[in-house]
């Protein structure tokens, strides 16, 4: 990658201090040439939590082009749309002359056209808390920010490992993690099963998923199996919308077909909105802890007490 | 000429004496109405004791216990009796509709699908989801009230293309109308997908596996008086039916008024069809492989075959959900699978059994 | 029971044509036909020449743009479809069910227009479709599946489900086309018995010559879906009009052993 030479011009020659110019000039072509100078980059991310990440390790300005269902931070809103996991868009990622590419783990098609047209692909790869920091780190290498990534992989680690230890000790209720659903009906729930970033969320907050046993990121419970398992705490998440005093009134009324779960016969549940709470980026501990204020009310009290609706 | 003058008066001693020991229709009817009837009871008896929790009987009707505290209770009456009861209801939708929708286009190897109702149910339930819509009307949640308004419209459509006022319905302009109407709808659908994302996408796959567990007894009000409408109009058709299966020509000579004959079955079919979709999804199989079952125990004649086609499919259907649902627990097979892996080696069986 | 055909006109264009001048030529045009309470009256000509429809609409099976069908001077329209199925049956050239009924099955279903609507056949019932299996010889094969009979079985069977409607009026359209000569023979003497010992008046749709001349009292001549003629057989099968029906020279003589008219063609006109 010959990029990182712009921008540096030869001075005129004299003997010493050339000598010495022409030492610190290999140096630093050498050491440019094995890492991307930041200001040079042209980054695409098709992959939502890494266009967050990148922002927030203070790759931004690179970024060129971000995928459909990108919508944070609000300067995305500006950039070229891609396309996303089923429909990249490889003639508009091309014209943007991207030299690295993020794609999703699955994307192999793409990223094979991507190298044969010899730009660099940094591959996804979904998993609990512990990959969501492993591919911030590795985006911040591949974009040049490795230091930056680095910082925020320890801040959030400290903040994680201080929401566990304010929950710790506290009775663990369990706790149904709802991602999705049939509007209006207890059809097609989709819930979060034992491992992926959820669960993980779920747990540093001091809840018991109760689908903990099962070894799959998403479980469609039958209503047989809800009342089986019983949750006390039934937490509603999605990326946007169910604002609306009202909807939200709705949506509740609906469980009101399982009374005898205990989640809903103490009326607890509830609905979060935002899409830090859904999408394993950066913001992904600040959602962690809306889960520990609906999961542990009390813990919250001085702070305003429980935010979800 | 002599010869066969003796073999009248033969045939006329034996015949009386076969004739007269046939056993009347109303019997039969009432025998084969009792006899599935019966099958249907006890299916729909038995299914909700078994599934992927074990539950006490004893427990369940342990009336001291506070109906919230009894979590056997609760699986029964909640989760698993209105999922055996949409079972019923859907089965028996399905599978009367097939009937009548095969003595109206004269082929039994006509489905419940075959003129698009089932595409234009699918194609509302996938812009319903596609477009995250939140409106319900009454018992109706969003999603089935769309896929019942996209099953209306496609019945509609193709009604609209096939009739002209007073005449006969021709069978070859509806197979046509329909069978356009389904590629159409389909077409709509694929490109609903491709607008979507990658979880619209496969909540869409999930619904068109086909799903009874309805959770709780409202969703059933919603579909229920649909399949009473289509029933009560079902009543006015079996004798009917046997004619109409003759062509029109022969129907009308014997005194059918073909042309409203056709246009009941052709609404009282797509509204069952429509009602069972709209509750559960495109189930397949059942509209084709209960009459055809049905027809190898108790023959031909619509007038069984109509009423005890209702009463096996509602017994078919939940014996499937009940395989679907214990088969691999605590893991569930869309119940779709389960009717066509019974299907399709049934109807190898049947192309095996002819040649 | 006296059915008149008035001026019809009909076309199967399926959609109502205004006037005669539609563009397409009309199956049937301007016919008017008494048929004679009693007799065995035959529709005689070419293929093609309207018999079929003609057949169908004396039925009510279809409805004419111009013209109408009357029963004892009702109008078939205005009479309910049970009711005319009471009085006149039809049996078509060929009958191919979807479903594998048996024999029994499908003469029942000529009991229909004598039920109710929510009526099942009773043990008269049975009994009248028995005597019309009797009465075509094919009471043995009540309980075969019809698809599984010979071409002429067939057709017998259809010919019982139609007297099971215990009609007046029968009509037939080719009712011996694919029948053994044996079995041409008895048809033809089953018809004329019907016809003598219980008056039932028939219409006789064929192509046949002969089957025309030996049974029909009396004919209509059709041509190009209107009448060149009709009236007794004896006045109207004459080489003359068989040469403009048919373009072929051919005798007409009483033969002696038969009993009736014969038709023997010689040649091309």
């Amino acid at each position: 990658m010959a990029a990182g030479t712009t921008g540096m011009t030869t001075r005129s020659s004299r003997r010493g201090p050339i000598l010495a110019l022409t030492i610190l000039i290999a140096v630093l072509v050498i050491a440019t040439t094995s890492a991307q100078s930041p200001r040079t980059q042209r980054i695409v991310s098709l992959v939502p939590s890494l266009t967050e990440t990148l922002f927030a390790i203070g790759a931004g300005s690179s970024v060129v082009g971000v995928g459909s269902f990108d919508t944070f931070p609000p300067e995305v809103k500006q950039l070229p749309r891609v396309g996303a996991l089923l429909d990249p868009d490889v003639e508009r990622i091309l014209s943007l002359k991207p030299n690295l590419v993020i794609t999703y783990g699955s994307q192999t098609s793409l990223e094979a056209q991507l190298a044969r047209a010899n730009i660099r692909t940094y591959s996804y790869r979904h998993g609990g808390i512990a990959e969501v920091f492993e591919s911030i780190k590795g985006v911040g290498r591949a974009s040049g920010h490795a230091a930056d990534a680095d910082v925020l992989v320890s801040r959030l680690t400290s903040q994680l490992n201080a929401l566990r230890a304010r929950v710790k000790g506290r009775p663990r209720p369990k706790a149904l993690l709802v991602v999705d659903r049939q509007p209006g009906s207890l059809r097609e729930i989709y819930a979060s099963g034992g491992i992926g970033f959820l669960h993980d969320m779920l747990e540093a907050a001091g809840g018991d998923n109760v689908f903990a046993d099962v070894k799959k990121e998403s479980v469609q419970p039958t209503t047989e199996t809800l009342l089986t398992r019983a949750p006390q705490v039934i937490l509603e998440v999605r990326a946007e919308g169910l604002i609306q005093p009202a909807a939200v009134a709705a949506e509740r009324n609906v469980w009101a077909a399982l009374a005898g779960v205990p989640a809903v016969r103490d009326g607890r549940i509830h609905f979060l909105s935002g899409s830090h709470l859904v999408v394993p980026g950066p913001r992904l501990i600040q959602g962690a802890e809306e889960f520990a204020r609906a999961l542990h009310p009390e813990l919250f009290v001085a702070s305003g007490g429980a935010r979800a609706q | 000429m002599k010869a066969v003058h003796a073999a009248l008066d033969g045939d006329s001693r034996q015949s009386r004496h076969t004739l007269a020991a046939r056993r009347p229709l109303r019997v039969r009817l009432t025998l084969t109405v009792t006899g599935f009837g019966m099958l249907a009871l006890v299916t729909c008896l038995l299914a909700p004791l078994v599934g992927s929790t074990q539950i006490s009987l004893a427990r369940v009707f342990d009336t001291s216990i506070p109906f919230a505290d009894n979590v056997d209770a609760q699986i029964f009456f909640v989760a698993r009796l209105p999922r055996v009861l949409a079972g019923a209801l859907v089965g028996g939708a399905l599978a009367s509709a097939g009937v009548v929708f095969q003595a109206m286009l004269r082929n039994p190897l006509a489905t419940p699908f075959t003129l698009g109702v089932s595409a234009g149910s699918s194609l509302g339930a996938m812009l319903a989801i596609l477009f995250g819509a939140s409106a319900s009307l009454g018992p109706l949640s969003p999603v089935p009230l769309a896929s019942l308004a996209g099953a209306i419209l496609a019945a509609a459509s193709v009604y609209w293309l096939a009739t002209r006022p007073g005449r006969p319905i021709s069978t070859s302009v509806l197979l046509l109308a329909g069978v356009t109407l389904n590629s159409f709808f389909s077409a709509l659908i694929l490109f609903a997908q491709f607008l979507a994302d990658y979880a619209q996408v496969y909540r869409a796959a999930r619904w068109l596996m086909g799903d009874l567990d309805v959770g709780g007894l409202s969703p059933l009000l919603g579909a229920l008086p649909l399949v009473m409408a289509a029933f009560a109009l079902f009543a006015f058709l079996p004798g009917a039916l046997n004619l109409l299966s003759l062509g029109p020509d022969a129907a009308a000579a014997r005194g059918v008024d073909v042309a409203r004959t056709q246009r009941i079955a052709f609404v009282s079919a797509s509204l069952a069809t429509a009602a069972a979709v709209s509750l559960a999804g495109p189930i397949g199989f059942v509209g084709i492989v209960v009459p055809h079952l049905v027809r190898l125990l108790v023959g031909v004649d619509h007038r069984i075959v109509l009423p005890a086609s209702a009463l096996f499919g509602a017994s078919f259907l939940v014996a499937c959900d009940l395989i679907a649902r214990t088969f691999i627990a605590p893991v569930e097979i869309p119940v779709g699978v389960v009717t066509a892996m019974i299907g399709g080696p049934f109807f190898l069986w049947l192309l095996v059994r002819q040649g | 029971m006296l059915l008149q055909a008035d001026h019809l006109h009909f076309t199967y264009d399926g959609t109502r044509s205004s006037a005669a001048g539609s563009g397409r030529t009309a199956v049937v045009r301007d016919v008017s036909v008494d048929v004679v309470p009693g007799a065995i009256t035959g529709l005689l000509g070419p293929n093609g020449c309207g018999k079929t429809s003609l057949l169908k609409l004396l039925a009510g099976i279809v409805t004419p743009q111009h013209g109408r069908v009357t029963l004892d001077g009702v109008s078939l329209a205005d009479r309910p479809r049970r009711e005319v199925a009471r009085t006149i049956a039809v049996v078509p050239q060929e009958t191919h069910p979807a479903f594998d009924y048996t024999a029994l099955e499908m003469v029942l279903m000529g009991r229909h227009p004598h039920l109710g609507a929510f009526q099942l056949e009773g043990p008269d019932d049975v009994a009248v479709a028995l005597e019309a299996l009797l009465a075509t010889g094919t009471a043995h094969l009540a309980d075969r599946a019809y698809v599984t009979l010979s071409g002429g079985e067939k057709q017998r069977v259809v010919i019982a489900s139609a007297l099971a409607q215990q009609p007046r009026i029968l009509l037939l359209d080719e009712p011996t086309a694919s029948l053994d000569l044996g079995f041409q023979l008895e048809i033809q003497a089953l018809l004329t018995a019907l016809n003598r010992d219980r008056g039932v008046t028939m219409v006789l749709a064929t192509h046949d010559l002969n089957l025309a001349a030996s049974i029909c009292q009396r004919l209509v001549l059709m041509r190009g879906g209107a009448v060149l003629a009709q009236g007794r057989t004896e006045e109207v099968l004459t080489p003359s009009h068989i040469r403009d029906l048919y373009g072929v020279h051919a005798e007409v003589s009483l033969h002696p052993a038969a009993g009736h008219l014969t038709v023997v063609p010689v040649r091309r006109a």
